[in-house]
């Protein structure tokens, strides 16, 4: 890349806007923590330039500039419509910099209900896959059995897992274990199901392969189908996560202690609704954080793939 | 008979299809010997794969017997390694790891270390260096095949099965690659040579590299003859293919096949 494209970027150009903007005199009633919105700007422009020595590929940096862009504009308008000309209600939008203020003062709590909340999710997600996966594979494997299994599984994934919360409280003691519970549920059947249709979807000429080397029972479940339908079972188990933090931060917000769905919902019943919205940009972030590091994971196991 | 390695009984086989059944194979008999090399040819449809198919083990017949060393065949078995036209490598292991896991399933009693070891070995044989991380969809087709072929002969199995393994090959590739497995499978030295049952619709893959040809006719699929390939060895095909008598016997096969078709379509002219 020649220095031009890695460093005469629009992205810059945006940032400069931000930092400028931030000079028009403050309309809103309240406070806006301008200090704050610079100390994440700046702090964001710093990890972008020093990326942008760093990163190899084109498109990587040019993805990581986008988003970057596509940030300083969100803060830009957000900074002119509060704080600057003050167009929204101020009372249910806070200025950016109040938010990122917030998520500073507020950070160790945030970081307690985020490990609360992926703790649930994935301990309920991993035990799904730890019994889904084999299963999935016998049951496919023996196909006689899988046409029956097909039609069960399409029954019980057509009910929504959320719908399991009355009767899982009735059943189990605490939040935590009727969250896990209902979790389980929510992932069991879209990777039992994804898993089966892998299995029953593998070619036959890997199969036939696999049999003339002789391998046992065992290898020939775990070396050869596992991998051959690692695909499909990847499917479910996109769907699975998803559902996974819908129906947990819905459930936080019915009946949890902790977690990102009870800190949203605990601070808007107060009307603090800087807390709020913090809320809800993180559960954003982990979400994808969540959603990136399983989508590594899958390009890693998948890599022999085209 | 009963020298031989294989031995191929009064063998006849249906195939289901869409709830009809067919006659795919009819009464056919021949036999392999130890070391041999036997290819079966005949026009697509002859039912030649499903042969190889009942001797891998893969299809069970529906009259007659096949028999290894004298004792009935059943099922897979680890004295027998198969190439096939596609497929034959796992697409989610390495070249390396797919020779290493072959040895495995073929000789328990190895080391992992040492099957990579062997591995290795192979894949120089085969020309593949610096090919063994490479997973098979980073590989050409032929590189796959020459992949394959390691593998199968890693394994070191008394028989090998090969199934049109080089007929998705471009042609240049094709002739390269026969000539690799013919240095290979000549250079095991006469006592050591695999016994190799090689499907082909290739006249000339057939005669460069069998000692015995079975020409077989379609619907159902029976022995039109057997035909011992008159040729010495160690061949060269640039040798082999001057001589007016390869162009002798490559028309007699030509005829045998043909005749077949003529015969079937009663009489009609032949347009090839």
């Amino acid at each position: 890349m020649t220095w031009k494209k890695r460093f005469l970027r629009i992205t810059h150009l945006l940032f400069a806007v931000l930092i400028l903007i931030q000079f028009l005199p403050d309309r809103s009633t309240k406070e806006v923590f301008t200090g704050s919105l610079l100390v994440f700007a700046i702090a964001a422009e710093a990890v972008v330039i020093i990326s942008s020595f760093f990163i190899k590929k084109e498109e990587g940096l040019s993805l990581l500039l986008d988003i970057a862009g596509f940030i300083y504009v969100f803060l830009i308008i957000w900074t002119l419509a509060t704080a600057k000309f003050n167009i929204l209600n101020d009372m249910l939008f806070p200025a950016p910099g109040k938010v990122i203020h917030q998520f500073a003062e507020d950070k160790e709590k945030i970081l307690i209900n985020i490990k609360s909340s992926v703790g649930i999710v994935l301990q309920g997600f991993l035990l799904a896959i730890i019994v889904a996966i084999p299963l999935g594979l016998f049951i496919g494997w023996n196909a006689r059995l899988g046409n029956a299994a097909s039609y069960i599984t399409k029954f019980f994934s057509s009910i929504p897992p959320i719908v399991y919360i009355p009767y899982g409280i009735a059943l189990l003691p605490t939040f935590r274990s009727v969250s896990v519970f209902v979790i389980f549920l929510a992932t069991f059947w879209p990777v039992f199901a994804g898993t089966m249709s892998g299995v029953l979807g593998v070619d036959k000429k890997v199969i036939d392969s696999a049999k003339v080397l002789n391998v046992s029972k065992p290898e020939m479940l775990f070396s050869v189908i596992l991998p051959a339908s690692l695909q499909q079972i990847f499917l479910g188990c996109n769907q699975g996560l998803s559902v996974s933090f819908i129906l947990l931060t819905s459930a936080e917000m019915i009946g949890a202690r902790d977690g990102m769905g009870y800190y949203v919902k605990y601070y808007s019943d107060f009307g603090d609704y800087t807390r709020t919205i913090t809320g809800l940009l993180v559960i954003g972030f982990v979400v994808i954080a969540v959603t990136f590091l399983f989508n590594k994971l899958q390009s890693y196991l998948l890599r022999w793939k085209r | 008979m009963s020298t031989n390695k294989i031995e191929i009984k009064n063998l006849t086989v249906n195939y289901t299809e869409n709830k009809k059944s067919f006659n795919a194979l009819h009464d056919v008999s021949f036999g392999v010997g130890k070391g041999e090399f036997v290819s079966v040819i005949g026009a697509s449809g002859c039912g030649k794969s499903t042969l190889l198919s009942v001797l891998e083990g893969l299809y069970t017949p529906a009259g007659g017997r096949v028999e290894i060393d004298g004792k009935e065949l059943h099922g897979t078995g680890t004295e027998r390694g198969v190439v096939f036209q596609h497929y034959s490598l796992f697409p989610w292991m390495t070249t390396r790891n797919n020779i290493a896991f072959g040895i495995k399933q073929a000789r328990r009693d190895i080391k992992k270390t040492e099957r990579l070891k062997i591995a290795d070995e192979f894949l120089h044989k085969v020309g593949l260096d610096g090919f063994g991380s490479k997973y098979p969809s980073q590989l050409s087709g032929g590189m796959q095949q020459r992949a394959a072929i390691a593998r199968a002969l890693a394994m070191n199995t008394e028989i090998l099965l090969m199934d049109e393994p080089f007929s998705a090959i471009d042609a240049k590739n094709r002739v390269i690659l026969q000539d690799l497995l013919l240095d290979l499978w000549e250079g095991d030295g006469f006592e050591q040579r695999k016994t190799v049952v090689f499907v082909t619709h290739d006249i000339d893959e057939a005669i460069l590299l069998s000692d015995k040809i079975v020409v077989l006719t379609a619907h159902p699929g029976t022995v039109h003859e057997v035909v011992q390939v008159p040729f010495e060895r160690p061949r060269r095909r640039e040798d082999l293919i001057k001589t007016d008598e390869y162009g002798k016997f490559r028309n007699k096969l030509l005829s045998l096949l043909y005749n077949d078709i003529a015969e079937r379509i009663g009489g009609e002219e032949v347009v090839l």
